[in-house]
């Protein structure tokens, strides 16, 4: 019999079956074949496809999907945006359908909330684990017991507690609280049988998919699995994407994503001249909205990023009697530190522009400055070689001494302010560990120029004297994990940057008055961008638009780099075929 | 194991009618009738009169509440002490739950879960409560309450607890000790033994055993 076939038959695969595209033909399994058995079975005759179906079994380039698989998951998808009839008239039209009978049956019987008829119509369905079995069974008569009570039907609940729900001896501890619910009907606000609307429709197809969730994909096709496809065919381009620098937003299905080179700013969209003398530090704020500058010239000067891009000047500091060299923004934008070499730190509010402290020692310089996170504290490297931690208003916290050098003058402070790093002779990195009073050292063979730290605070990357950059990776026991070179530096202190999205990018400046940008995973850079007349001394890449970075210079300008627009759009008009991605990276 | 110098206890000098307190205490605690009676005669102490009589009822409510006989109990407390469950609310619980356990043994599951609705759900507003009560109504989800994972209610030692709770309670009603003074005397010396026994031997020591202890 058709019934007894069905169920033994493994269900990798329904086949499609005979006699067109009728929904009559989805019950031949059930009953007696219409057709009298002229010499071949039920079976084969539900195997072989009648050309109203196409003779591909296999679709794709590659023929490696299966027909019958892909059309059920359009399906499924069809009916999860919304459109059944849509789905329905699919599954005419192919002839298959998303379900075998019993399923179909069973979902249906479940919907209609008639549980003791889906908990037989479960032992149908031929599922070979029995804890599925189990699991569905309790599920389904996990309602029936909270409609019951529901409908103060105790005896019934209880009888079905005790002789149904107990025997499956699954589950021991929502037994012990299904128990609690015959006494206390509105305990608990899930699960009890007063917070769910036993009646409503809402509520049985939440059973539905708590149980799709049960069954093997073969039998009932999970909820969102052509999404899940999609998403995972998306995940592969980016991570196949060498030089990835765009916003997921902006992933499209039309073609393959591939950055290029041409996600990366590379071309100067704008050039600020407002010092007059040479620039030394540049910083963007935290959220990306301003950009701070200091320079030779004794002032610092805070810029406004529009969000169409342009940058225009908000604020000039001015106030420092000596070169400004170092700025540090407050955690939450509104705060700027200056530092005056070897001489004080100055404390301005954005909005206003105003200095609203000036923190001094006397007789010691200060030459770095940074603040502490939470914006509670500030801290700085003075010249008698010691680091001192104030409040706002200038009580001193903390101090360390030790051996610090003079000259240099980066600090940086992790973001759970538990480490500190700071210079120490002139080829080490000392890393700080306030907590466990520990210290470790990061060793150069070489002088140490500057550093920065990463914003997940686990690399350091730091610029050499003999016109290297490394990247160490900070952790248990502090190595190089890369080396950067191609950028000049001789006399002067160069400054490099991370960047880009997820800080995959390295920038930097340099002597011969281009910018360089590496890659993270390779050594050599992707870009010399000429533009400066002058060495190029710090760069600053937004940490909000991975398209824009700012450099520095000697010529007393700073400019704003941001994507080559030309090229993109060339690049956009021959994007109109199948793009065959070659795997990995150059 | 470092020990006390056993030629200390010598010193100690004990006085008879201590040593006859310390003993009545534990007979009238256990409220064994004829026992008490034989021993006051034995060595002539004074006890008021009315003893016999509340040790005796408290003797017959005792072994209701130990069988599982909870409603008897509960009867003759209230006859005895009045206001005695009222004030204990954690014991007059555990009795009624005991009821419940035994109609859930005799296998009158409808009358154990109006018994359950009418006379445990009222203690519901406790958290406390609450959960000893979904303790309890998980019984009844099991046709074979023995089997259930809460299967220990329903054991003597469960029964003994609560009966030995109850018995407490009622001394102390009576303004009695609710500690028999031999108890006392036993856990102290543990404590104490076990202090002493960390002070000397940095090690962890020993459980203390009352047992060898007296053997030695």
């Amino acid at each position: 019999m058709g019934g007894i076939e069905e169920s033994e038959r493994p269900l990798k695969r329904v086949k499609v079956p005979s006699g067109g595209s009728d929904s009559l033909s989805a019950n031949l399994s059930l009953t007696e074949p219409r057709e009298p058995a002229s010499g071949f079975s039920l079976r084969d005759s539900m195997a072989w496809s009648p050309s109203s179906q196409g003779d591909k079994d296999a679709i794709g380039s590659k023929g490696i999907i299966k027909r019958p698989e892909f059309i059920k998951i359009i399906t499924r998808a069809l009916y999860s945006l919304g459109y059944s009839k849509s789905g329905d008239q699919l599954q005419k039209e192919s002839g298959i359908p998303l379900h075998s009978t019993v399923v179909d049956l069973f979902r249906q019987q479940v919907v209609e909330g008639k549980w003791d008829e889906s908990v037989d119509t479960l032992h149908r369905i031929g599922l070979s684990d029995e804890y599925i079995v189990k699991s569905a069974s309790f599920m389904i008569l996990e309602q029936k017991f909270l409609e019951l009570l529901k409908k103060e039907k105790i005896k019934d609940a209880l009888s079905t507690l005790r002789n149904e729900i107990v025997p499956l001896s699954i589950n021991v501890s929502r037994v012990h609280e299904l128990a609690a619910y015959i006494i206390f009907p509105s305990s608990s606000a899930v699960g009890g049988p007063s917070s769910q609307d036993a009646a409503g429709s809402k509520s049985q197809s939440a059973i539905l998919e708590k149980l799709q969730k049960l069954f093997p994909a073969a039998i009932m096709i999970p909820e969102k699995r052509l999404e899940q496809l999609v998403e995972q065919a998306l995940d592969v381009q980016r991570d196949a994407c060498a030089y990835h620098n765009t916003f997921d937003s902006e992933l499209s299905l039309y073609s393959d994503h591939h950055c290029g080179t041409n996600h990366i700013p590379s071309q100067t969209l704008q050039v600020l001249q407002a010092h007059c003398d040479e620039v030394w530090f540049l910083q963007f704020s935290h959220n990306g909205k301003y950009l701070a500058s200091s320079s030779k010239d004794r002032s610092a000067i805070i810029w406004e990023v529009k969000d169409d891009g342009e940058v225009s000047l908000k604020h000039k500091l001015t106030g420092h009697q000596r070169e400004v060299s170092i700025v540090s923004w407050s955690p939450d934008d509104q705060q700027l530190l200056t530092c005056g070499v070897e001489e004080s730190i100055r404390r301005w509010d954005v909005n206003s522009g105003e200095c609203l402290h000036i923190y001094e020692k006397a007789g010691v310089g200060l030459i770095s400055c940074g603040w502490f996170p939470g914006g509670k504290g500030v801290f700085s490297g003075m010249t008698d070689k010691s680091i001192c931690l104030w409040d706002l208003d200038g009580r001193e916290l903390e101090s360390w001494k030790g051996q610090r050098t003079l000259k240099i003058s980066d600090i940086a402070i992790t973001d759970d302010g538990k480490r500190i790093m700071t210079m120490c002779r002139e080829n080490a990195i000392l890393l700080l560990d306030r907590e466990a009073k520990c210290e470790k050292l990061i060793k150069e063979n070489q002088m140490i120029t500057s550093f920065s730290l990463s914003k997940d605070n686990k690399y350091l990357l730091v610029n050499l004297f003999n016109q290297e950059i490394h990247l160490w990776r900070l952790g248990g026991d502090p190595d190089v994990v890369s080396r950067y070179r191609g950028h000049k530096r001789t006399r002067f202190l160069i400054r490099s940057c991370f960047g880009g999205l997820e800080q995959a990018f390295i920038a930097s400046g340099s002597e011969d008055s281009k910018v360089y940008v590496w890659h993270r995973d390779t050594p050599e850079p992707l870009f010399a961008l000429p533009g400066h007349s002058g060495a190029v001394n710090c760069v600053s890449w937004s940490p909000t638009n991975p398209h824009m970075l700012a450099s520095g210079s000697d010529d007393y300008t700073i400019r704003i780099w941001g994507l080559d627009q030309v090229k993109l759009k060339n690049r956009d008009n021959q994007k109109n075929g199948i793009n065959h991605h070659s795997k990995g990276k150059t | 194991m470092m020990d006390v110098d056993p030629r200390q206890y010598e010193n100690v000098a004990i006085n008879d009618s201590d040593i006859h307190n310390i003993v009545l205490s534990y007979l009238v605690h256990n409220c064994f009738k004829e026992t008490v009676e034989s021993f006051i005669s034995c060595t002539g102490m004074k006890q008021p009169a009315d003893y016999q009589e509340d040790m005796e009822k408290r003797k017959r409510i005792f072994h209701f509440a130990l069988e599982g006989n909870a409603l008897k109990a509960i009867e003759l407390t209230e006859q005895l002490a009045n206001d005695l469950l009222e004030k204990n609310k954690d014991l007059h619980f555990d009795l009624l739950s005991l009821h419940f356990v035994k109609l859930v043994c005799s296998r009158k599951c409808t009358e154990a879960l109006e018994f359950a609705q009418t006379k445990l759900t009222p203690f519901g507003k406790v958290q406390n409560y609450v959960e000893k009560l979904e303790d309890f109504m998980t019984l009844l989800a099991y046709e074979e309450p023995e089997k259930s994972p809460m299967f220990r209610l329903l054991s003597l030692e469960y029964r003994q607890q609560v009966a030995d709770s109850l018995n407490r309670a009622l001394l102390a009603h009576a303004n009695l000790p609710s500690c028999s003074a031999m108890e006392r005397l036993i856990q102290q010396t543990t404590v104490v033994r076990q202090c002493l026994n960390q002070e000397l031997s940095k090690d962890p020591p020993p459980p203390f055993s009352l047992k060898d202890f007296l053997k030695s």
